[in-house]
C-alpha cells in the first residue's frame, strides 16, 4: 500500500469569476521511505498538487480527483480529526522562506513545543525537552539557548533548521519541502540539502523535494516527476531523467543547466578602464541603547577594496548575503555613498562631483535590480518607463524617444505593441527585459546587474542571461554582474571578484578561479554548487567561519616580495590573479 | 524595558513643553487684547496699572514661566466667560458630560468594532463582510450631525420611544451615545478587518495549517496577536482622541459638556480657558501616545528583545 496515491489530480482557482486551471489531471504514488522530486516552473501546479495533499488551499480552489490518498485517509473525506493526523503526523512541510514561516511574536520553542502539544498528550515541559532534542539533532550547537529565540534574532539558514526540527516534531511519515534552499545561500543551500538527506534516513522518512532547481533534485531525490502547465511531462529515475530525456521541455530544461558563452574580446591595456572602485568603503553607524544612553559603532559593510572594470568585459562579484557585494555596486552607481575611497569612470574620479556634474556620468552607467517588480513604476506605461532616461537627459524629441523606446522593446525581445502596457500584466522574465531596456536606452558604457535573474525560473533565468551576453557584445559594455548563482557566474564572466564579509578575498579570470581556487571561501563556495548530474553528488564537510580564517593561506617573503605581516593582504600570485594571504618570514 | 519607559517620558515632556510653547505664543500671536479701546475704554494710566498688576507688562517668557508653573499646580487662571469660577472647576463640572458621552460611546463602539472586523476578515467575501464593509463605509462618510439628525427623527419624533435632547437622566444618554459610537465601531472594524487580513494572508499562517493546528487555535492564539501589533499604535491614540468628546454630537443632542466651550472660547476670547482646553488635549495625546508606545513593546518582541543575537 503507498503512502501517498494520487490520481487524476485536478485544481482550478476560480478569479473574477472565471477558472483557472492549476492542475491538469496529475497522478503519482510514493512508497514509503522513497524520494521524490517534483520539478517544473512557478505555475507549474507542482506546490499547489502537494498543499492538496494536505488540503491547504485556500476557499478559491476546486479540488478534484480520482484518488487522493495520504497515509490511507481520503484527503478529501476527511474530518477535523483526520485533517489534524494528516498534518503533521502523516505528513510535515517545510517551506521556501524560513524568514516568513515563523510566526514573529513567539519563540522558536513555544513554536515546536506547540506543534508536539497538538498531537500528543504530553506536557509542556516534556514538549520543550523534546523541542531541544530536536533542535540537536538538525545539527544546532546552542540547542538550549535557540528555545528562548525569536525568529528575528536568527539567521535564514538557522531558522530553516529550526523549521526542519519542527516538521520531525511528530516523526512523519513523508517530508515534503517545498523550494526549502530558494531563499538561501549557496553554501546555506548545500547544508540544509544534506540535512534533509540526513534526516530522512534517520527517520525513515519519504521525501517530495519540490524545486525549480535541477541541481538540488540531482542532489536529493531518487525519481523524477517533471511537470509544466500543470501537467506531468515526463516520470523516471532521477539518473535515467537526466542521462536519456525523453520529452522536449526535460530536455530544454537540461540544456538550460548547460549554457556557455564565448568570453569577451581582449582587453586594450592601453586605455582607462570603464569602471575602477579604489579602496572603495563602507562603513555604517550602528545605533545602541544602553539604558538612558545611546552609544554608536562602526560597522565595516565593505572594507576598502580595489577592483577593476576592463572595457568590454564582464566581471562576476560573488559572495553569501551580507557579503557586501551589493553595497559595492550601489557605491560604483554613486547610488550609496562611500566612506572612502574614489570611483573613476573612464579614468575621471567621480566620487565627489555634485547632483549637476555627476548627471552626465549618469548616462554612461546603468543599473539593473534584482526585483524588477519593484523597479518599474506601476503607474507607468512600458514606453514611458523605457523612454524615461532619454526625457531626463533631454534626448530627442518626445515622438523620438517613445519610437526608440519601442524599438528597445524589440531588441530586448518583446512585441512593440507592448509599449502601452503597465508592469503588472508582465511576468517576471517581461519585466527584467524592460528593465534592461530601461537601463541600456542611453547606451551607457557600464552596465551593474545586481543579481537580476535570482527571482526567475531556470528557463527564463538562461534567457535573460543569454540576451545580456548578446547585448553586452553588441553594444561593447563593460559589465559588472553581482550573483550568488556561481554556475552562472562561470558561464558569463571574463574575471571574478569574490567578496567575504566585506573583503575581496580572491579575484581571477573566470577559468583560473574555478579551476584553481586559492582561498578557503572561494573552495566552500565552489564545493557548495549544487551537482548537474545525480551521478556527481557527493557529501560535502563545511568550514566554519573559523575554520576559514584559520586556513588563510600563508605565503612566504621570498615568495611575495612583500614585508611580513601577521594581517591578511590580498597577494598577486599569477597574472591577473590576487588572492588574500598572510605573509611569513 | 524600564530604560524605554523613561526615555519615552523624557520625550513626552519634551514634546508636551514645545506644544504648550506654541500654543502660548501663539495666542498672544492673535491681534487684540484684554484691554483694547473699543472693549475696556480705560485711560492709559488704569492701563498701565492693570497691565503691570496681571503682569502683562512683563516680558512673553517671563508671563510664560509664570503660566505654566501656575499649571503644574493645576492653577489655570479664571475664565473671562465666568468669572465666578476657576478655569479648573469649571473643567471639572462640564467635562463630566464629555467623558461619560465619549467613554461609554468609545467602550461600546470599539469591541463592537473589533468583533465585526474579525468576523469579516474571518468570513472573507460573506454576508457579514459585506455587511461590516458597509456599515463601516457608511460610519465613517456620514456626518456624525446626519446620522444625530436621523436618530432624533426615528426615534424621538416617529417612534416617540427616546427624549430628543438634553442630559441628566440615563434614559437622554441612549441617542447621543449611540450617534457617537456609530464612529469608532466604524472605524476600529475597518483597521480590524485589514489587519486581520494581512495576517491571514502570511506564510506563517500556512505552516501553522500544516503542522497540525486547529482553527480556532491559529486565528485566537496567532492571528489575533500579530493582528494587534499595528493596530494598538492607532487605537490607542484615537482612545483618548474620541474620548475627549465631540463638538457636533453635543451640539446636535444639547450636551452641556465641554465641545461648547471651544468654540466660544475663541470667539469671546477667553485665553485662559482656550489655554487650558488645548494644553488638556495634548497632555492627553501625549500620555496616549506614551501608552501605545509601551503597549506595542511589550506585545512586539523584535522591538522588546532587539535584533541581536
Amino acid at each position: 500500500m503507498p503512502l501517498v496515491e494520487i490520481a487524476d489530480l485536478k485544481v482550478s482557482f476560480s478569479q473574477y469569476g472565471s477558472q483557472i486551471d492549476a492542475v491538469r489531471g496529475v497522478s503519482f504514488t510514493l512508497e514509503q521511505g522513497e524520494s521524490l522530486g517534483i520539478v517544473g516552473e512557478s505555475g507549474s501546479g507542482k506546490s499547489v498538487s502537494c498543499a492538496a495533499l494536505l488540503r491547504l488551499l485556500p476557499a478559491t480552489a476546486n479540488v478534484s480527483a480520482g484518488r487522493l490518498k495520504l497515509d490511507n485517509i481520503d484527503v478529501l473525506k476527511a474530518n477535523r480529526e483526520d485533517l489534524a493526523r494528516l498534518r503533521g503526523r502523516s505528513a510535515a512541510m517545510i517551506f521556501q522562506d524560513p524568514m516568513t514561516a515563523f510566526d514573529p511574536v513567539f519563540t522558536i520553542g513555544h513554536q515546536i513545543a506547540e506543534t508536539i502539544l497538538a498531537h500528543r498528550k504530553v506536557g509542556k515541559k516534556q514538549a520543550l525537552a523534546e523541542a531541544e532534542q530536536l533542535l540537536g539533532r538538525v545539527e544546532i550547537k546552542n540547542a538550549r539557548d535557540v528555545l528562548s529565540y525569536y525568529p528575528h534574532q536568527l539567521s535564514g539558514g538557522m531558522l530553516q533548521r529550526a523549521m526542519i526540527a519542527m516538521a520531525l516534531s511528530c516523526r512523519p511519515k513523508v517530508l515534503i519541502a517545498d523550494e526549502p534552499t530558494t531563499a538561501l545561500d549557496v553554501t546555506i543551500q548545500a547544508q540544509i540539502l544534506q540535512l534533509i538527506k540526513k534526516v530522512q534516513v534517520e527517520f525513515g522518512m519519504a521525501l517530495i523535494m519540490i524545486t525549480h532547481d535541477l541541481g538540488v533534485i540531482a542532489e536529493t531525490v531518487d525519481r523524477v516527476l517533471v511537470m509544466f502547465n500543470g501537467e506531468v511531462m515526463e516520470h523516471g529515475p532521477v539518473q535515467q531523467i537526466f542521462d536519456a530525456p525523453q520529452h522536449d521541455y526535460t530536455k530544454r530544461l537540461l540544456a538550460s543547466l548547460h549554457t556557455s558563452f564565448e568570453r569577451s574580446r581582449e582587453v586594450d591595456t592601453k586605455i582607462a578602464p570603464a569602471l575602477e572602485l579604489r579602496a572603495l568603503a563602507k562603513t555604517f553607524r550602528i545605533k545602541r541603547r544602553k539604558g538612558l544612553f545611546t552609544t554608536y559603532s562602526d560597522f565595516h559593510a565593505v572594507q576598502p577594496v580595489n577592483i577593476v572594470l576592463p572595457r568590454n568585459q564582464i566581471v562576476g562579484l560573488v559572495g553569501e548575503s551580507g557579503s557586501g557585494k551589493t553595497t559595492t555596486g550601489l557605491m560604483a552607481m554613486r547610488l550609496t555613498e562611500p566612506s572612502g575611497g574614489q570611483i573613476l569612470v573612464d579614468g575621471a574620479d567621480i566620487s565627489h562631483l555634485g547632483s549637476d556634474d555627476l548627471k552626465s556620468y549618469r548616462r554612461r552607467m546603468q543599473i539593473v535590480f534584482q526585483d524588477s517588480y519593484s523597479a518599474l513604476d506601476p503607474m507607468m506605461t512600458l514606453s514611458q518607463i523605457i523612454a524615461e532616461p532619454l526625457h531626463i537627459h533631454g534626448v530627442g524629441s518626445g515622438r523620438g524617444q517613445t519610437e526608440k523606446a519601442l524599438d528597445w522593446l524589440e531588441r530586448v525581445g518583446l512585441p512593440r505593441n507592448f509599449g502601452s502596457r503597465y508592469a503588472h500584466e508582465l511576468s517576471g522574465g517581461q519585466r527584467q527585459r524592460v528593465a534592461i531596456a530601461r537601463a541600456l536606452i542611453l547606451e551607457p558604457s557600464v552596465l551593474v546587474a545586481d543579481e537580476p535573474t535570482s527571482a526567475l525560473d531556470v528557463m527564463v533565468k538562461a534567457q535573460i542571461i543569454g540576451l545580456l551576453k548578446q547585448l553586452q557584445a553588441e553594444m561593447g559594455l563593460s559589465m559588472l554582474f553581482i550573483s550568488h548563482d556561481l554556475s552562472t557566474v562561470k558561464s558569463l564572466t571574463d574575471s571574478v571578484v569574490v567578496m567575504y564579509r566585506g573583503r575581496v578575498v580572491e579575484q581571477a579570470p573566470t577559468d583560473q578561479i574555478f579551476a584553481n581556487p586559492q582561498h578557503p571561501y572561494t573552495r566552500a563556495l565552489l564545493d557548495a554548487i549544487p551537482a548537474t548530474n545525480p551521478r556527481d553528488k557527493r557529501e560535502r564537510t563545511f568550514l566554519t567561519p573559523d575554520a576559514i580564517a584559520s586556513q588563510t593561506p600563508r605565503l612566504t617573503v621570498i615568495q611575495t616580495g612583500l614585508a611580513p605581516n601577521s594581517n591578511p593582504q590580498l597577494v598577486t600570485i599569477a597574472p591577473g590573479h590576487h588572492v588574500e594571504a598572510i605573509v611569513t618570514t | 524595558m524600564l530604560a524605554f519607559i523613561l526615555r519615552r517620558l523624557v520625550s513626552v515632556a519634551a514634546t508636551f513643553i514645545i506644544v504648550s510653547l506654541i500654543i502660548f505664543f501663539m495666542m498672544h500671536a492673535i491681534p487684540g487684547g484684554p484691554f483694547d479701546a473699543n472693549d475696556m475704554p480705560v485711560s492709559e494710566a488704569v492701563r498701565a496699572k492693570m497691565m503691570a498688576q496681571l503682569g502683562l507688562d512683563q516680558p512673553l517668557w517671563v508671563q510664560y514661566t509664570r503660566y505654566m508653573w501656575g499649571v503644574l499646580h493645576f492653577d489655570f487662571g479664571v475664565p473671562y466667560q465666568s468669572p465666578g469660577e476657576t478655569v479648573t472647576q469649571l473643567l471639572s463640572r462640564a467635562w463630566v458630560p464629555s467623558l461619560v458621552l465619549g467613554g461609554l460611546g468609545v467602550l461600546i463602539g470599539a469591541p463592537l468594532g473589533i468583533l465585526l472586523g474579525m468576523a469579516a476578515a474571518l468570513n472573507r467575501n460573506s454576508w457579514i463582510d459585506y455587511f461590516a464593509s458597509t456599515l463601516a463605509t457608511l460610519g465613517l462618510t456620514v456626518p456624525v450631525f446626519v446620522t444625530s439628525m436621523l436618530l432624533i427623527l426615528v426615534f424621538a419624533i416617529w417612534l416617540n420611544w427616546l427624549p430628543a435632547s438634553g442630559w441628566g437622566k440615563p434614559e437622554r444618554w441612549i441617542l447621543p451615545i449611540i450617534a457617537y459610537a456609530l464612529i469608532p465601531l466604524a472605524t476600529y472594524a475597518r483597521y480590524t478587518r485589514s489587519a486581520m487580513l494581512d495576517t491571514l494572508n502570511r506564510p506563517f499562517v500556512t505552516v501553522l495549517r500544516a503542522k497540525g493546528l486547529s482553527e480556532r487555535r491559529i486565528v485566537f492564539q496567532h492571528v489575533l496577536r500579530n493582528s494587534a501589533i499595528p493596530l494598538v499604535t492607532v487605537f490607542l491614540p484615537m482612545f483618548i482622541g474620541t474620548a475627549t468628546g465631540s463638538i457636533f454630537v453635543e451640539a446636535m443632542f444639547r450636551v452641556p459638556g465641554l465641545g461648547a466651550y471651544f468654540v466660544s472660547s475663541i470667539e469671546t476670547r477667553d485665553y485662559p480657558l482656550e489655554m487650558a482646553l488645548m494644553l488638556m488635549i495634548t497632555f492627553m495625546y501625549c500620555i496616549a501616545y506614551l501608552l501605545s508606545d509601551i503597549v506595542y513593546a511589550l506585545i512586539n518582541p523584535r522591538i522588546r528583545v532587539g535584533g541581536e543575537q
